[in-house]
């Protein structure tokens, strides 16, 4: 067998190296190739990052565009660099702009892609064998890509930032790509608020579902989490168009993958979405009335009932334990 | 219906899926999932993709079909029949009984073989708007959208929360893992949307009553017109070897009690002696 070309591509920074992570547990019997891809206008230092950090080769992709293209403009970024490297396999970001794109290249392609792996290896042909959660999250798919190039998406977080190597030794390439005057036009945009703090860090974690009626109530988690001595995060509809919390306290599939040695799930029915972000965490609890809700059969312990009664009452209980 | 606005009313194609319904999906004895008891339903950001259909044709006018790829058993007729008792005006069914579609690369390429026939059977000049849900409830690929539009060679835009048609435009807000944006694009173009741009309508009596006169269609995927399926069988696959229910360590106790207080007090006793809530 020859040696694998892995391609990896994510607008992300931080995502791009924690592919080169991922990459490099793909490598054949007769080893492999890691390329990162970067487009886009101040991109030389993201690829200096993935070779100090041990990529075989960092390709520059060049659009003249002064900012990120669109989407369209990143896949046909991506197409040229395929070109340029014929890859085996080819990992992108699963970020919301990396899952678009990931669809868009692989449909141009004619090929499949395995979106969202939680796992990735090499089966005995040599083919790549993913694991992703389907049906809600209760659920684990084992699939195999056939054929080539093979391409997966890989969620954020999900493996660790490849180390500092000692010395570097791929190469920039710059490529030149002229790319169509972009379809869709960017009107106005707002960076998404950030949060000061870090839930990845954190030990214990007090997480608010759409069971939270209002903004405001939030401050009633808030409470439950600093008695605890943890931070409040929540789910997709709290971060998503409502932006009752940064983003960055997302925990989910799209957001942060958490591993707590306390979660405490209120008023979240438990989607495929925030399932995958919190199934690291040591002992899980869910306060939700809907006694079918999926949460309840990720918890340890779970509370048939209203948030707005339960978590008073235990914080009421906490306080009283605390002072005897 | 009759446009009210500046634009040319919309000829809009939702693409939708029917799957089982995962919070009512149990794994059998083996630990697999049990597709013969749980019941289909649309999937869950679908209804949004109509909703959001139709809520531009009410301001705007203009006609609303549906497109589906069934793979395997057709859905029953009631949950076929929802989609027309929101609002869809005819619903195309692809059926797809061997499951030649396999994959999202396979179904997008179907979908817009169907986009095309249906476009044609219909006398439509041309598609406006083409809306999907951003992913499905059941595999979550989040594929379909994105692919459908470079099939058809279309823009997208993926993640849409607020969608305006203005002067043959489109204007949409969407939100990435970076930034809120507000987008503009020249129609036809296809967003995907999710539970963020609305909240999907329940029809009423009447609406469901009335479905029952509306047209479902359906095509044979073997007669779909424009797709050459043998040659989409010697494409790259994406085969699944196995779905299975991974063994949960979790405790899942249910914590009983009279009221919230002895509930509350019983799960502060259950953390503290599992060392996870210190005092």
């Amino acid at each position: 067998m020859n040696i694998q070309e892995i391609l990896i591509f994510s607008e992300n920074p931080d995502t791009l190296v924690e592919l080169l992570t991922a990459g490099r547990t793909l490598f054949g019997p007769a080893g492999g190739r890691v390329t990162a891809v970067t487009i886009g206008p101040t991109t030389t230092e993201v690829a200096r990052d993935c070779l100090v950090r041990g990529a075989d080769q960092a390709l520059v992709i060049q659009t003249g565009a002064a900012s990120l293209p669109a989407e369209n403009g990143l896949v046909l970024g991506l197409l040229e660099a395929i070109r340029a490297t014929d890859p085996d396999t080819i990992l992108i970001g699963a970020t919301r702009t990396g899952t678009d794109v990931v669809a868009q290249l692989a449909q141009a392609l004619e090929v499949p892609c395995a979106s969202n792996c939680m796992k990735l290896r090499r089966d005995e042909d040599g083919n790549l064998e993913i694991e992703r959660r389907v049906y809600g999250g209760r659920f684990t798919a084992t699939q195999v890509l056939m054929g080539r190039p093979q391409i997966a998406s890989i969620p954020p977080n999900r493996f660790p930032k490849a180390d500092l190597v000692q010395e570097a030794h791929g190469s920039i390439k710059e490529v030149v790509v002229e790319l169509p005057p972009p379809r869709i036009r960017v009107k106005a945009t707002l960076p998404r608020v950030r949060s000061a703090v870090d839930v990845t860090k954190a030990e214990v974690i007090v997480a608010a579902g759409r069971g939270v009626k209002k903004v405001e109530d939030l401050s009633l988690l808030d409470t439950l989490a600093s008695a605890l001595g943890g931070v409040l995060a929540g789910t997709r509809p709290l971060t998503g168009d409502v932006d009752w919390l940064p983003i960055d306290r997302r925990v989910g599939l799209s957001g942060q993958t958490v591993k707590p040695n306390l979660y405490i799930a209120c008023g979240i029915s438990g989607q495929i979405e925030h399932i995958v972000g919190m199934k690291g965490a040591r002992t899980v609890v869910a306060i939700n009335n809907d006694p079918k809700a999926p949460i309840h059969a990720e918890a340890d312990y779970s509370i048939i009932g209203d948030l707005y009664e339960i978590v008073p009452a235990f914080l009421d209980a906490y306080e009283r334990t605390k002072r005897t | 219906m009759t446009g009210t606005s500046d634009t040319r009313p919309p000829n809009i194609l939702v693409c939708v899926k029917f799957v089982p319904d995962p919070n009512q999906l149990q794994a059998d004895a083996s630990g697999h999932p049990d597709l013969a008891r749980a019941p289909f339903r649309i999937s869950t950001f679908d209804e949004n993709a109509i909703e959001a259909a139709l809520q531009l044709s009410t301001r705007h006018g203009g006609h609303i079909f549906g497109v589906s790829v069934t793979s395997g058993q057709v859905p029953p007729r009631d949950v076929l029949l929802r989609t027309l008792a929101m609002g869809v005006e005819v619903l195309y069914l692809i059926k797809d009984e061997a499951r030649l579609a396999a994959d999202p690369y396979r179904v997008a390429a179907v979908l817009a073989a169907a986009a095309r026939a249906i476009q044609s059977a219909e006398n439509i000049p041309s598609w406006d708007l083409v809306i999907a849900g951003e992913a499905s409830a059941d595999q979550f690929n989040a594929q379909i959208g994105p692919r459908v539009a470079m099939a058809l060679d279309l823009p997208a835009i993926a993640y849409a929360t607020k969608l305006e048609l203005q002067h043959g435009r489109l204007i949409a807000n969407r939100a990435t893992d970076e930034r809120s944006e507000t987008l503009e694009v020249d129609l036809p173009a296809l967003v995907t949307v999710g539970t963020e741009i609305n909240q999907a309508r329940m029809p009423t009596v009447l609406q469901v009553m009335g479905a029952a006169r509306k047209p479902i269609r359906e095509i044979v995927i073997e007669e779909l017109p424009g797709i050459d399926l043998d040659a989409l069988e010697r494409r790259p696959s994406l085969r699944t070897i196995d779905i299975s229910a991974p063994p949960s360590a979790r405790k899942r106790i249910v914590i009983e009690g009279q009221d919230a207080a002895e509930m509350a007090s019983h799960l502060l006793s259950r953390l503290g002696t599992d060392g996870e809530v210190k005092f």
